[in-house]
């Protein structure tokens, strides 16, 4: 039988989803957490609904949203290495996220609400070096630009960090490691309200992106308006990101293999890839983040560092399995 | 500009003369020689009591400051704010990175770094240039009055090093909490962003226990780490310990509302350098948590 992606998906997700729920740092048995899940009287009910719920439910978002904007891109730019933070996010994220650390920002959202403050300043700034002779949109352009508004940021960052004091050097550098320490009901309800516009406009665009892998000119002929497509996933893209660079930090590797694998295990339509890579992302994420809270239990890892661990062998598992 | 490259002349003046000095120190007669072992397990050779020091530890700044070598200091870190006088010692940097340049133009006869790998290169340098350098570990109580000794041998005052160490050992017994049955257990919150806390085998634990409480992660296999909310939530400790002065911004975050101790505000607040640091002042310290922990504790 033939892996396609729609089958992995449709066991993977409600598996990882489920895993993710029972297991935590906290050993609870099954029974205990569907007790905690179904009565809210029950003595893991605070744990279960308050703290792993929306964690989970916050991580698949966030791993979707990764996912789906990676492939994005990486359309966008024709580019297989591009992946969300390419483009100058990371940089001006962690650059906001830094100096709201570095200041003692004294409110309890100031450094997420800083974070996505800079990530859209980069944004912008790339945006507007790369629409070239003030019409066109040039991916080459974009991801120079990408590039250097990025150093750019993240010179400054570590010139923020130096400056500061000690205790906070460290600290700084953890945050942006990412995680999902922060999650809640409301963080969840911000970031899905958020979220709902740039993924469907991205999840609209996946023939126009069909269409333009055949070339500007042939796209144009078949009827797509390849400078909208471009601008229009562009920007989608780099909110999103912006929103979830705010969220988790900065959590790498999500966006740039997992669309790799969908393509791998599917078709490479953009029809069916967005919706795989949001999928796949997210179920991957929830997995990665069950696996970081639960195997040095009571101590947790950085998301991004099993994101890694976790990531490139299966992926090299993959390139060797479509070579053979 | 100008300045800048006077600097740099002198400094490298400076150690050349150093490394003469070095030269000359060889000769000398063997009867003034001190010889230490450092805790990276360097033999470290003075040819006599050190008399200009480079200190590039706050702790050992402190010690140095409590055993009466505070006027030898010719150099400290920019983090060094205890006692008062090491304001007037010249900075050197923040330590962590040595800066071996404005380090060998204090002209120093003996540098105490901290005993990290990274600094093990700087040692290895300053030794080149002819300055002793010691590399010593300063985490937990023990280290206070072996330090105190230690840096008492290496600046010839071992009576004044001597009697601080057995009246510190005596005032940290007589600061001591005898253990009660219900001792209140304690989160050590260092960072909420992601949360850290530390386990048994640090500083502020030792404090802690020694302050009449528990911590809530006496079992973390690391001496610190990043834990989960979850997890906090089932330990529910009875007070949450945090560096800031006031009530800390995270608390305000509807993930935390999940503690009760941070729901309710049960707060111990600990902002002062003597609860980061092995100094002299831990039995002060610890008299300072224990208090506050009833103050927390008392229902109100």
């Amino acid at each position: 039988m033939r892996l396609s992606p729609a089958r992995v998906l449709v066991v993977a997700v409600p598996l990882v989803l489920a895993a993710g729920i029972a297991l935590g740092s906290v050993a609870l048995s099954p029974a205990a957490v569907w007790q905690g899940l179904t009565n809210g009287a029950s003595a893991h009910a605070l744990i279960v609904r308050e703290l792993r719920l929306p964690r989970v439910l916050l991580a698949f978002l966030v791993g979707g949203s990764l996912g789906v904007s990676g492939a994005v891109l990486q359309a966008l730019v024709r580019n297989p290495l591009a992946d969300p933070y390419l483009l100058g996010l990371s940089g001006g994220a962690g650059l906001g996220a830094v100096i709201a650390i570095a200041l003692d920002a004294g409110t309890a959202w100031a450094v997420p609400a800083s974070a996505f403050a800079g990530a859209l300043a980069a944004v912008a700034l790339v945006y507007r070096l790369a629409v070239v002779s003030g019409r066109r949109l040039d991916p080459r352009v974009l991801l120079l630009a990408g590039v250097v508004v990025g150093a750019f940021a993240a010179a400054v960052m570590s010139a923020v960090i130096v400056l500061s004091d000690a205790p906070r050097l460290r600290n700084a550098f953890l945050w942006l490691l990412g995680g999902f320490s922060a999650a809640s009901w409301s963080a969840l309800a911000i970031f899905a309200a958020y979220a709902a516009v740039p993924v469907l406009v991205m999840a609209r665009s996946g023939r126009a992106l069909d269409l333009l892998a055949l070339g500007d000119e042939t796209a144009h002929h078949l009827g797509a308006d390849p400078e909208r497509t471009k601008r229009l996933v562009y920007v989608a893209a780099s909110l999103l990101t912006a929103a979830s660079v705010a969220t988790c930090g900065i959590i790498g590797f999500v966006g740039l293999v997992v669309p790799h694998a969908m393509r791998r295990l599917g078709s490479p339509l953009h029809r069916a890839l967005l919706p795989a890579s949001f999928l796949g992302g997210g179920a991957f994420l929830v997995a990665a983040d069950t696996i970081a809270r639960t195997v040095l239990r009571p101590v947790e890892l950085p998301v991004g560092v099993v994101t890694a661990l976790v990531g490139v062998p299966l992926f090299a598992l993959l390139l060797r399995k479509s070579v053979s | 500009m100008s300045g800048r490259l006077i600097r740099l002349l002198g400094s490298t003046a400076a150690a050349t003369l150093v490394a003469l000095a070095g030269c000359r120190a060889r000769e000398a007669p063997r009867d003034h020689a001190l010889v230490v072992v450092d805790d990276a397990g360097d033999t470290v050779r003075l040819a006599g009591p050190a008399r200009r020091i480079v200190s590039l530890i706050p702790a050992t700044t402190e010690l140095l400051f409590a055993i009466g070598a505070g006027p030898d200091l010719v150099g400290r870190t920019r983090w060094c704010d205890f006692p008062a006088e090491a304001a007037a010692v010249p900075d050197v940097g923040d330590g962590m990175t040595p800066n071996l340049e404005a380090v060998a133009a204090t002209r120093p006869d003996l540098v105490v770094l901290y005993n990290s790998g990274q600094n093990g290169t700087a040692a290895e340098r300053l030794r080149a240039l002819g300055i002793p350098a010691v590399r010593v570990r300063s985490d937990l109580l023990a280290d206070v009055p072996r330090l105190a000794r230690l840096l008492g041998t290496l600046t010839d005052r071992r009576g004044a090093a001597e009697s601080l160490s057995v009246a510190f050992d005596s005032s940290l017994a007589a600061a001591t909490v005898p253990a009660a049955n219900r001792r209140p257990s304690v989160f050590l919150l260092v960072w909420d962003q992601p949360p850290m806390t530390v386990g048994k085998g640090s500083y502020l634990s030792e404090l802690l226990e020694r302050a009449g409480a528990v911590n809530a992660y006496a079992d973390l296999p690391t001496s610190s780490g990043q834990i989960s909310i979850e997890s906090v939530a089932e330990r529910n400790p009875d007070l949450v310990f945090t560096m800031n002065a006031g009530a800390p911004a995270f608390a305000g975050r509807p993930e935390w509302q999940r503690i009760p101790a941070i729901r309710e505000r049960r707060f111990v607040h600990a902002p002062g350098s003597e609860f980061s640091r092995p100094s002299p002042r831990a039995p002060a310290a610890i008299r300072t948590l224990s208090a506050r922990i009833a103050e927390a504790s008392a229902p109100r």
